[in-house]
């Protein structure tokens, strides 16, 4: 009994999503919901490069990122799986353009270890920790970086001067 | 309602009558005659004493309890209002205020109240320790203004006279207020009674020791009216005596030492609610954002409206045709009753003026009447908490610049005084405010130079322009005329931040002035920023809405009519170059079609003096629209005003063109 609350109270809870083939994951108390993206999403002009648009999600208007060209990642179109994360960051909802959703699972907090300076081509800043589950390597990412709009801007500002 | 909602509707209640309270203490110190602040404190106390006993926060209703003491006694004028009561009101009001502070958690701050609760007992028994202060109140006189006698001399002819009758009731006495009822019904049955002390309606209201007096004009001989009111029970004695129509004491107004005429209007033994449901209607304290989610659910049930009209048209099924024509019905009054909850009187922000003017007047040495208007008219929500900046700038910049010092004024043949009258009035789906004033004017020429010497304007547009046109240069961003530098206030902000807000918020602001008569803003505003009035366009794949506010017109232009100027496309519209902006290109749009177009539809979008012509693919309607935010995770993008959800639930983008107007 007591070993079993010990446990719970180190486990943490994560969405598991893919970009391409690599695996990544968000705390579950970031995440609001999860997307189909069935409507069509309106471009917003002069937007950063990778607010692929804006969505309505039951009235309020929700833009959308999508991390592929956030992390600079090479990657085929969106297909079938693509799903959208809608996700909490600094009080403004986002949504997280990701091409499969996988599933939930629970891993001991001890297993994230500290980043390595580049993960699966992702740049450590946008990365909190990398989880070993059995053989699969899972990157935590830091939404507040990977998504700030601070960052953004100085990432669009950088796509200008291209 | 759960505890804690309760605890926040007390929250922001006590937070609003704490304000009121400080406001009206430094009102008092001013004016420490004025009975109107101190009902007004006296209310906001009571109001707390009354929400705190409820919440159980008895430190707070302690407090606030003894406070009405001491106020009861100032209103009823037995204690005077001096320096040192206001302060220690003030103290009352600070311990109030930290006692408030811990009420997010659940219970008052843990403080002592029992000094200053021991200070205003101080106050409220010395009146029962010292009777003479009373003897002196209860001397009690009546005496009448001066279009009062000249009334009552008309009415003193033939046998008439004029008595005063002092009626004293026992002490012991319990219904006084329907006593002195009775005496009076008594009294008017003989003659015409012409005033009372105190007033009547304070007497039916029981606001009155033990005695009163009545003036009455009867041609009865003044035994026999002594006698009617002596049968009444509980009456202890009458004094009745004639006065001579010549003899008339008179009432000097604002003098302190007589009861004034009916000077409280409001009760004030009873609980203040029913008090303000007889003027304001049973009200709630509801969060706007709650008001917000509801405007978005039934935005998203207007939605969801279309794709049912549209499925119904298909199955073309009478019954459910029907009931969607009905639903539509309701939708549409419940959109209206949800935009109208969010209304708020302009009141809000024109309470603030008449502090604001004085002490702008004092300050510039002029002396300015304000006059207030239309305060009863309603704008939404967002609009009013925002045009609170600019009309305070209009505001300073009458009083500042453009009404006279005393002495000017009495040169030029005015009255001294200046007069500024601030109105507003809704008129179809705007709300107009008026700031007008009968200063010096703008003098238009001085407003001309300056545009020409900054290159504002060329000599030959000059020509062209009406008196209107060059005073309204003001607004142009960065001018101010050299008047205005010089000025304290007048630096920096000028008319254009004005401008743009009052744009901002979709409103128009247009002034207009006669030299030496004086000068008048006006500003129209939407009656909500909720919904706007759009009219939707096609560029490519993509639809936009172009705010009505900014269009000025739309026209078809034939390809061979554009020419380049200066590598811009131009074309005339009555004479005059518009130059042509393809939309497309200020929005990245890849698939438009109108370059293939030999008929453009163009948008002519007007921003101040400039007008530039939108060319799109296709006007497509007009609509109105609710308007939402893009939020703060993509901020303000320029050229972009917003966002508005479509029949088939896809996002629009507003387009806010002020920046492709001055680009």
């Amino acid at each position: 009994m007591r070993e079993k609350e010990e446990v719970r109270e180190e486990l943490i809870q994560l969405v598991l999503f893919k970009l391409g083939e690599e695996e990544f994951g968000v705390n579950i108390l970031q995440a609001r919901e999860i997307e189909k993206l069935d409507q069509g999403l309106t471009r917003v002009p002069k937007a950063p490069s990778f607010v692929e648009g804006v969505i309505n999600l039951r009235g309020e208007i929700i833009p959308i990122v999508d991390l592929r060209k956030r992390f600079g990642l090479t990657l085929p179109p969106l297909g079938y799986d693509s799903r959208v994360i809608i996700v909490e960051v600094d009080g403004a909802l986002v949504g997280m353009l990701v091409d499969a959703v996988e599933e939930v699972i629970r891993i001991p907090a001890s297993a994230v270890e500290p980043p390595p300076p580049i993960t699966k081509g992702v740049d450590s800043q946008y990365v909190s920790g990398v989880a070993k589950v059995g053989d699969r390597l899972i990157v935590l990412l830091n939404l507040e970086r990977a998504l700030s709009p601070e960052e953004s801007k100085e990432l669009a500002e950088a796509d200008l001067s291209e | 309602m759960e505890t804690s909602e309760y605890l926040r509707v007390f929250m922001d209640e006590c937070r609003e009558h704490l304000q009121t309270l400080n406001s009206s203490l430094l009102a008092l110190e001013n004016d420490p005659q004025n009975k109107e602040i101190l009902n007004a404190i006296f209310r906001s106390a009571h109001t707390i004493k009354g929400a705190a006993a409820t919440m159980g926060f008895n430190k707070m209703a302690d407090v606030t309890h003894n406070m009405e003491d001491v106020l009861g006694l100032l209103r009823r004028g037995d204690v005077e209002v001096t320096p040192e009561i206001i302060n220690l009101l003030f103290d009352a009001v600070d311990l109030l205020e930290i006692l408030a502070g811990g009420i997010p958690e659940g219970r008052e701050a843990d403080i002592e109240t029992a000094g200053i609760v021991q200070r205003l007992k101080k106050y409220s028994t010395r009146e029962e320790l010292t009777p003479s202060t009373r003897d002196r109140r209860r001397t009690l006189e009546l005496r009448y203004l001066k279009e009062e006698q000249e009334q009552l001399k008309k009415l003193l002819t033939g046998e008439k006279k004029l008595y005063h009758l002092h009626v004293i009731l026992r002490e012991e006495c319990l219904l006084k207020g329907a006593r002195a009822f009775m005496i009076l019904r008594e009294v008017e049955a003989a003659g015409t009674i012409v005033k009372t002390i105190p007033s009547t309606k304070e007497l039916e209201d029981e606001r009155f020791r033990y005695d009163f007096i009545i003036g009455l004009i009867t041609d009865e001989p003044l035994e026999k009216v002594v006698d009617i009111i002596r049968r009444v029970t509980d009456v202890k004695d009458v004094r009745g005596e004639e006065v001579a129509p010549d003899k008339l004491p008179e009432e000097r107004r604002g003098s302190g030492e007589t009861y004034c005429f009916a000077v409280q209007k409001e009760k004030e033994d009873e609980p203040s609610a029913p008090v303000a449901t007889a003027q304001t209607g049973l009200t709630v304290r509801v969060d706007i954002r709650k008001l917000d989610d509801l405007m978005n659910l039934v935005a998203e049930l207007v939605i969801n409206r279309g794709r049912l009209q549209k499925i119904s048209a298909e199955l073309q099924h009478e019954e459910l045709e029907e009931s969607v024509e009905h639903l539509n019905r309701l939708l549409l009054e419940l959109q209206d009753d949800v935009l109208k909850t969010r209304m708020v009187a302009v009141e809000h922000v024109f309470s603030r003026f008449p502090r604001l003017v004085r002490d702008l007047a004092h300050r510039a040495g002029k002396q300015v009447d304000l006059h207030i208007t239309g305060i009863e008219t309603e704008l939404d929500r967002t609009v009013i908490d925002e045009i609170g900046d600019p009309l305070i700038h209009i505001i300073r910049n009458s009083v500042d610049h453009r009404i006279e010092p005393p002495e000017e004024r009495v040169a030029a043949g005015k009255p001294a005084t200046g007069q500024l009258s601030v109105s507003a009035h809704q008129a179809g789906n705007q709300v107009v405010i008026t700031v007008a004033d009968d200063g010096r004017g703008i003098d238009s020429k001085k407003i001309a130079d300056t545009a020409l010497a900054k290159g504002y304007i060329t000599p030959e547009q000059l020509a062209e322009m009406t008196e209107e046109e060059i005073i309204n240069l003001v607004f142009l961003p960065g001018f101010s005329t050299s008047e205005e530098v010089t000025d304290v206030s007048g630096r920096g902000v000028g008319m254009d931040v004005v401008r743009e807000r009052i744009t901002a918020l979709g409103g128009q602001v247009l002034l207009s002035s006669v030299p030496g008569e004086g000068t008048t803003v006006m500003i129209q505003l939407p009656l909500t920023l909720a919904i706007i009035q759009t009219l939707m366009v096609q560029v490519g794949s993509e639809i936009y809405a172009i705010p009505t506010t900014l269009v000025d017109q739309t026209i078809s232009v034939a390809r061979k009519d554009i020419k380049i100027l200066r590598r811009q496309e131009v074309t005339m519209l009555r004479g005059e170059v518009l130059p042509l902006v393809r939309l497309q290109d200020v929005l990245g749009v890849k698939d438009a079609r109108n370059p293939e177009y030999e008929e453009l539809d163009v948008v002519v979008v007007r921003h101040g003096e400039r007008r530039v012509g939108c060319v799109v693919d296709s006007l497509l309607r007009p609509q109105d629209v609710v308007i939402k935010s893009l939020g703060s995770y993509l901020g303000n993008i320029p050229g972009i005003a917003g966002a508005t959800i479509l029949g088939d639930g896809r996002v629009a983008l507003i387009l806010d063109l002020r920046t492709v107007a001055v680009a």
